[in-house]
This record gives C-alpha cells, structure tokens and sequence, in this order.
C-alpha cells in the first residue's frame, strides 16, 4: 500500500540547531499514529511541517505519493487541532466548524448540513449557536476536532489536543478520539508526550529522541521489546540489568550481573562477547519468592520499601552490590515486609536486551 | 480585594475623589447652566430659565457648517489614522525586537510632541511641499496625531491574540490575505472601535493644528474661538454644552462596546 504520508530525508534546522535530524518515515493510511517524545524531541516540529507551518531544510514529504513540502498550508489537505484549539473567538461554534467549508466555496445549504452533521456526532448540536467562550474545555476540543475534520482532509494531525484537560476528561476524550478515528477511518498523527496516551489510542506509536525515530511499532512491541535504553525508560517503568555478556547462546544473552549470571532475550541485537550489556526488565515481569526456587536462576536481595498502590503493590528490593530493583505483585501475593530477604525470578524471554 | 493605606481613615481618600469630581464636573455643570439663562451676559444668578439660545445655535448656519465640516475632517483622519496605524501595528508584531522598539517609538511620537511645535514644523513642511493649506493640510495634521491611539490600541489587542488563530485559518484553507480579513480584523474589531473613536475625538477637539494648517472654512474649535473674541454670551455655553454631550455620549459608548466585547 502507498503510505499516506511519507517524509524522506527530512532535516530541519533552526540557525544552528537540528530539530529533526534525517527523518524518513512512511505512515500507512487510516491508522491512528502517535509522535511520541520528550519535550524539543522534534515532534512538534515534524507535525507543524507536515501542516504546513514549517518548511524543511532540506528533504521531501509526500502526501498521498504528491511532493507536498513547500506548499503553505492552505494548499494541502490536512487540518489541525492546535493544543488550545485555537478557535475563533468572533465566531460561534456552527460558524467555526463551517469555517473550513466556507473557503471551500460549497453551498451554504449543504456546510448547514455537514456542519450539524458533524456537531451531532460529538452531541453538540444544542450547543451550535454558543460562542467559544461559553463552552468547556471538553467541548471546545471536540469543536476544534469538528473544525479540522469538517474540510474532510487526508490526515488529521493532533498537536497535544489533551494536555490542557484534566485526568478524567483526558481519559474520557482519548476513547472518544479513538473512536472518532475508527469511524471516519481517517489517518489521525497525534503528538504527545504522555506515554500512557501513546498507549492508549495508537496503532502505531512512533517514539522520537533528539530529532531522530528511535522505535516505532504497535504499542505492545514498544513495551514489551523496547529497541533502546530511551525507549525503555520512556514507556512505562524499567529496570536495568547491566553487565559483561558472558555467552550467547539460541536467541538468549547470558549476562554476569551481581555477582550472578543472568538471562535475557537478545531481541534482535549482536552484541560482541565480552562487552557489557544492558537488557530491560519491567517489574510485573519479576516475581518475587520469599524461598530460592529450584530449576530456575534467582537473584536475592532485601526488601527496602514496600508502596501499596491500590491494583498492585510495589516492592524496591536491594541487591548486593549497589543497584535494587523494583518489582510489582499482586497486594496480596506475598506476606514479605520491609527488611525481609527474598529472591527474583523472571521468564528470561522478559529480559530485553537494549542496543546502546 | 486589595487595600492600599489601609491605616488612613477610609473617608480621606473619599473625601479626596469627591473633591477631585467636584473640581472636574462644576465647572460643566456652570457652563450649561448658564446656557439656560435668560439674558445676553455671562453670569451667575440665573433669574429666568429658556431654551432660545439653544434654538438659535441649531438655526445657526455658520455652527451647523462648522459642525459638517469638523465630522468629515474627523472621519476623513480616522479613516487614514486607522489604515496607518493597523499597518504599523502589525509591522511591528513581524519585526525583530530592535526594529520593533524603534517603530513603536517613531509611531508613538506624534502623541507626545507638542501639539504647537507639531503644527508649525507641518505648516513649513506643506509649504515646502507647495501643499495649500486647507482641508487637506488638516486631515494630514490629524491623522500624524492620531494614528500612535490607534497603533497602541491594536498593539494590546494583536498581543492578546493567541498566535495560532491565523495558522487555524490558513489550516481551513485561507490565504494570508483571507485569513487577515475574516480572523485579524474581526478580533482587532474591539479595539479599531476604540482607537476609532480617539480619532474622531482628537480630531474634533484640535485647534492648534487646524489654526496654523486650516484654510478660510472654520472648524467647529476655531468657530468657537471666534466667537469667544467676541465677547462671552450664552449662546457659546450652548454650543460647548452640545459639543459635551455630544462627543461624552459617543466616547462612552464607544467604551461599552469595547468592554462588552472584550469580556466575550
């Protein structure tokens, strides 16, 4: 299939400084794609170029196979829902959703028409004839939503559309945007920075470092085989095992680690014998015994905070040596308390090791 | 709510604001009694009460010309101030922040100068130019005067516009001239109403610069200069009390308009 976006070679500068540093990336359509990143990991920067806002230094972006990147925005067919909606103020909700379809020069029967189409979809239409200001921040987002997706663009591109609403409304909207992208079937490119998000609403998650893709894939592959060390600590919590690769042996790296020898999956990675290693370990992935287990290798260490956390109970065990590990369990699996001994187990496909 | 001299006694600073509305609105109030006065000199008691003078201003051919032709020299600058001003309030929004400060400040000139030194380097300069003087000379005065109200004005409000508003509108497929016409202007609307306003105002109320600029037709400030060389009579108390009201009603509701818009 054709991509629907596709940017090739793609570096923007800003003076001296690499914002988004050889970027080829190809989006397939109809698929809910995130841009994730910490803060100035270029994200924003990939969004606003694919909009129109920026223009690249050099490379090229496509849109539905058409070169697309020094067209101002008004020339290409994608909209955007700006982070604090941007909408008009002057305007009242049915003019703002109508706004796109005016330019379009359709009749004003027929933008009546979309307009309370659309406004219905997000159950709106009592509130058509409202001015911005008179709405909640949930409903203002849903009208930007409307708004970009009233012109019936290719791709719609979200630029942190949430983060202005509170947890709950967040949570509520991330179901509703998933929902609103299933059955419009457009490609939505969301941008954000919240892992969980990411997570939440994306076929495809696109995890950005420093200008550059550093993994993408389904969110599942994302945590479960994080690629990186980046990756690994950005998406959910992660523990580090760090040592000298003793062996390598049917997928699996043997890692000397505290003193212990320990496996993890080698996850695609050839690392040379000898040199030291890091593989990621995600605490619900340790269980935790408070007797070694036979037929199986265990690490020890000692209980140094135990957190109830509701769903689950999070214990920080310290190894010999100086590292510790965080480990979650069942609130009830375990009976061990603060300064008990205990041993670490895990499944070794758990252990993914990182490239560095 | 704050407290400022919290431990003075409330009633001085009271006492204080009513002395200063006292000082500003008795002498008005004076000026339009006396317009009602049954006889042909300026003083006070007033024994008997009419509304003649008021009948002879508004049958005065020579006040109700000078009133026309004041309202066009005004509309006339406010037309140009507003242009001017919304141009150079925009280029410097676009400009670096050096650039920026020296604009505003050339732009904000005119308000401070001295409306005396103002008036006598224009009247050189038209001369210079082969300019004549007159009704032109006049709204190019005014309008130098008044476009730094409507720049500042635009400035605040550009300033409070969030910045995507115009991305928004070339987003839903508006060119930047589309996008300035149906998103800029109409949230610049409040303020091109105030600053509107001020050149109206500011160029009724001139005398200065229409003195040394004006031709042989009289504004409405210089016909009641004239007349007050004259000699003081009620019927000038007439005029001034119908300019009052006049231009307080438009000025004030002019305010209302910009509040009412701003809190939308």
């Amino acid at each position: 299939m054709q991509p629907v976006v596709h940017f090739r070679n793609v570096n923007k500068y800003y003076g001296s400084s690499l914002a988004v540093d050889n970027l080829d990336l190809a989006i397939e359509p109809g698929q809910f794609v995130t841009l994730l990143g910490p803060s100035g990991c270029g994200k924003s920067t990939t969004l606003r170029m694919l909009g129109g806002f920026e223009m690249p230094t050099s490379g090229e972006i496509f849109l539905d196979g058409q070169e697309i990147s020094q067209l101002p925005p008004n020339k290409r067919n994608v909209n955007i829902v700006f982070q604090d909606y941007a909408l008009f103020p002057h305007l009242n909700v049915r003019r703002n959703v109508a706004f796109g379809l005016e330019l379009k020069g359709m009749a004003s029967d027929a933008i009546h028409k979309r307009t309370m189409e659309l406004l219905s979809l997000v159950k709106l239409t009592d509130f058509a004839e409202r001015m911005p200001g008179q709405l909640s921040g949930g409903q203002r987002q849903r009208v930007a939503l409307m708004r970009a997706l009233a012109p019936n663009p290719n791709v719609l591109l979200l630029d942190e559309p949430l983060s202005a609403l509170d947890a709950k409304l967040r949570q509520q909207m991330q179901i509703e945007l998933k929902s609103i992208q299933k059955t419009t079937g457009k490609t939505f490119i969301f941008v954000t920075h919240d892992q969980e998000e990411a997570l939440t609403m994306s076929d495809v998650v696109v995890v950005m470092n420093a200008g550059r893709i550093e993994q993408m894939g389904d969110p599942h592959t994302l945590y479960a085989r994080p690629r990186s060390r980046f990756v690994a600590n950005f998406i959910g919590e992660t523990n580090f095992i760090e040592g000298k690769l003793k062996a390598v042996d049917g997928g699996l790296a043997a890692i000397e680690w505290n003193g212990s020898v320990v496996h993890a999956n080698l996850n695609g990675h050839s690392p040379t014998i000898g040199s030291t290693v890091a593989a990621a370990l995600r605490p619900e992935s340790i269980s935790v015994r408070s007797e070694k287990p036979a037929n199986t290798i265990a690490v020890s260490g000692r209980i140094t905070q135990r957190i109830f956390k509701g769903d689950h109970t999070s214990l920080t065990v310290d190894l010999p040596g100086d590292q510790s590990v965080v480990a979650q369990l069942d609130p009830v699996a375990l009976s061990a308390v603060t300064g008990d001994d205990v041993w670490l187990t895990w499944r070794e496909s758990d252990a993914v090791v990182l490239a560095d | 709510m704050r407290s400022y001299f919290s431990d003075f006694p409330k009633t001085a600073l009271q006492a204080s604001y009513w002395l200063f509305v006292i000082y500003l609105l008795l002498p008005l109030a004076l000026m339009m009694a006396i317009s009602f006065k049954d006889a042909n000199f300026v003083a006070f008691p007033i024994d008997k009460w009419t509304l003649k003078w008021y009948a002879q201003v508004l049958q005065d051919k020579q006040f109700l010309e000078a009133c026309l032709y004041s309202i066009f020299i005004a509309l006339m600058t406010t037309l140009f101030a507003t242009i001017v001003g919304v141009w150079i309030a925009l280029l410097i929004t676009t400009e670096g922040m050096i650039a920026r400060s020296v604009i505003f400040a050339l732009a904000c000139l005119p308000a401070v100068v001295p409306g005396l030194i103002n008036a006598i380097s224009m009247r050189i300069f038209i001369r210079v130019l082969d300019i004549p003087t007159g009704t032109g000379a006049i709204i190019l005065g005014h309008t130098v005067h008044a476009v730094p109200f409507v720049v500042i004005m635009v400035l605040t409000r550009l300033r409070s516009m969030p910045n995507n508003l115009v991305d928004a509108a070339r987003d839903l497929g508006a060119d930047s001239f589309v996008a300035f016409m149906r998103v800029t202007l109409p949230y610049l609307a409040p303020a091109l109403a105030g600053g509107m306003v001020f050149c109206v105002l500011t160029s009724i109320d001139d005398f200065v610069r229409t003195f040394f600029l004006g031709g042989y037709q009289t504004t409405l400030p210089m016909l009641i200069f004239a007349k007050v060389q004259g000699g003081m009579s009620p019927e000038i108390n007439a005029m001034a009390t119908l300019v009052l009201i006049v231009t307080a009603a438009v000025g004030l509701y002019a305010e209302h308009l910009t509040r009412r818009s701003r809190t939308r």
